[in-house]
């Protein structure tokens, strides 16, 4: 029965959009090829950019035929891969495979010593894999892959129509093992990115806590906190909160006192408690903090965090007096593990508090203080004692 | 017709690798664990054995070192992935007695050129 190659190339041609994995596309490409065209083996040798090999990293067909994925491969010395990669394909192969039969008639024929001996040695490669067919798989110049097929059933040979199939698959897969490559480079680029970002974020709290002596380490600590709250009230909310909230409130957190940068050292480590005016002075830093970030526009929404971290829940904070719900969540939870560090935590003018006692008094301002939903979440960690 | 003993837990690398070597006028026999190749060995000799490492029951090494025990003139080569927690067992394997070793992938026309030394010669 003949196959409609047409559509099975269609066919092909809606996987490969569906399938972003190239290895279980070409899997499915040899699996094709053996059942519709009835090879008794395919394989697929795959570049390994970083070692220049080609590994033989699917195979399909009958047992003691088909040559065991991962068990063979072939150097860039190798014969058959300098054939391609010197592309006597194209010049002695109009559609660039190389059918065994058709090859060897061409050794009869006047095409030059070194590419005669070099068809010769390729040849013989196909040999040891059984293959009566080898078609090439290239991105632009680079080939980036090998189709080796067996013979079909009693001693047939492929047609046309078929080779041409072979080649317009190969092709195909090529485009879409780049694809796949390519997308993998971009995701990679995206992580180092956001990497670089939130060590960027990191090294400028350290700025601030290097300033303010008496709270060494306290931006990471909030940090860690706050992120361990918002994971409490994820859980216990209907709709978890999703992974640009955390994002935010990672990087709001580290910010919260980045304000403090412009504040007088003088204020900052000052052993005692403040007067009016420099607890006016103090009071500025969110403000401040708000001012320092805000030409960065992709920074808009963790800014609030920063902003409002000293709101309080009755609307009796600096720097708007919001209250209530009109405070972001990011500043609710920042306020409250924020009091919480200060709390337990030695300062010039007071010793700390204990881990139960900072609990209690957070408490008695749930409602006045801090947003009570926020207070839940802390008090539920420290009695699982995981703060 | 000289005589290579093929021993592999994976069907389709012995199948294979049977096939090619009988296609080139060697009689192979197979073994699919260390314990079926001790007890070939017990019964004929070869004049090779192609001994995959990494096998479930007794591995290769340990299999090595029977058919050393068993034959000190057997002539082994060895066959490995290539992992590195592997590379200290090439030393066990050449302080056993084995004259060579592989790597997968391998290129075939190189385990044809070291089989065929052997046999061959």
């Amino acid at each position: 029965m003949a196959i409609d190659y047409k559509r099975e190339l269609e066919t092909a041609a809606k996987s490969m959009i569906l399938v972003h994995e190239p290895s279980t596309l070409i899997k499915m490409i040899a699996r094709m090829i053996v059942h519709k065209v009835k090879v008794d083996h395919a394989g697929i040798l795959l570049h390994d950019k970083e070692r220049d090999t080609y590994v033989l990293t699917v195979s399909r067909g009958t047992t003691g035929l088909k040559i065991p994925a991962g068990f063979a491969r072939m150097d860039a010395d190798n014969p058959l891969i300098r054939f391609f990669r010197q592309h006597l394909d194209k010049k002695l192969f109009d559609d660039g495979a190389i059918i065994y039969e058709n090859a060897r008639k061409l050794l009869i024929r006047n095409i030059g010593p070194d590419a005669k001996e070099l068809l010769k040695k390729a040849m013989y490669q196909m040999e040891i894999f059984k293959a009566s067919v080898c078609i090439p798989s290239y991105f632009r110049d680079d080939l980036l892959g090998l189709l080796l097929l067996g013979s079909k059933g009693r001693g047939r040979k492929f047609s046309q129509g078929e080779i041409d199939f072979f080649i317009a698959l190969a092709s195909d897969v090529a485009m879409a093992i780049r694809n796949a490559q390519l997308f993998r480079d971009l995701e990679l680029e995206l992580q180092e990115k956001q990497s670089l970002f939130i060590h960027i974020t990191i090294a400028l709290a350290a700025a601030i806590d290097a300033k303010d002596h008496y709270t060494h380490g306290h931006t990471a600590r909030v940090t860690a906190l706050s992120l361990e709250i918002a994971k409490k009230l994820s859980d216990n909310n209907k709709k978890r909160f999703d992974d640009k909230f955390f994002e935010l409130l990672h990087i709001a957190s580290l910010l919260h006192d980045i304000g403090k940068i412009g504040v007088p050292e003088s204020i900052l480590n000052k052993e005692g408690p403040l007067n009016e005016e420099e607890k006016k002075k103090m009071q500025e830093h969110p403000v401040l903090g708000t001012a320092i970030l805000q030409p960065i526009k992709e920074l808009k929404d963790a800014i609030l965090g920063v902003k409002y971290h000293h709101e309080r829940y009755d609307g009796s904070g600096y720097p708007e007096g919001l209250e209530g719900k009109q405070i972001p969540l990011v500043a609710a939870i920042i306020s409250a593990a924020d009091s919480f560090d200060a709390m337990t935590t030695d300062r010039p003018y007071r010793s700390r508090l204990s881990k139960e006692e900072a609990i209690k008094e957070i408490q008695m301002e749930s409602g006045k203080q801090f947003d009570p939903h926020v207070v839940n979440a802390l008090i539920e960690l420290y009695r699982e004692n995981k703060i | 017709m000289p005589r290579l003993l093929i021993v592999d837990d994976e069907e389709d690398v012995r199948e294979f690798a049977a096939n090619f070597f009988r296609r080139r006028k060697i009689d192979v026999i197979t073994a699919s664990s260390g314990e079926e190749a001790l007890d070939i060995v017990k019964q004929q000799k070869s004049d090779l054995v192609l001994l995959d490492i990494r096998m479930s029951g007794i591995d290769g090494i340990e299999t090595l070192k029977c058919i050393k025990e068993l034959d000190k003139n057997a002539k082994v080569i060895m066959i490995t992935g290539r992992r590195p927690e592997e590379e200290a067992s090439f030393n066990k394997c050449r302080e056993l007695g084995a004259i060579d070793y592989i790597h997968k992938p391998l290129e075939l026309d190189e385990l044809e050129k070291m089989v065929l030394k052997e046999l061959l010669n």
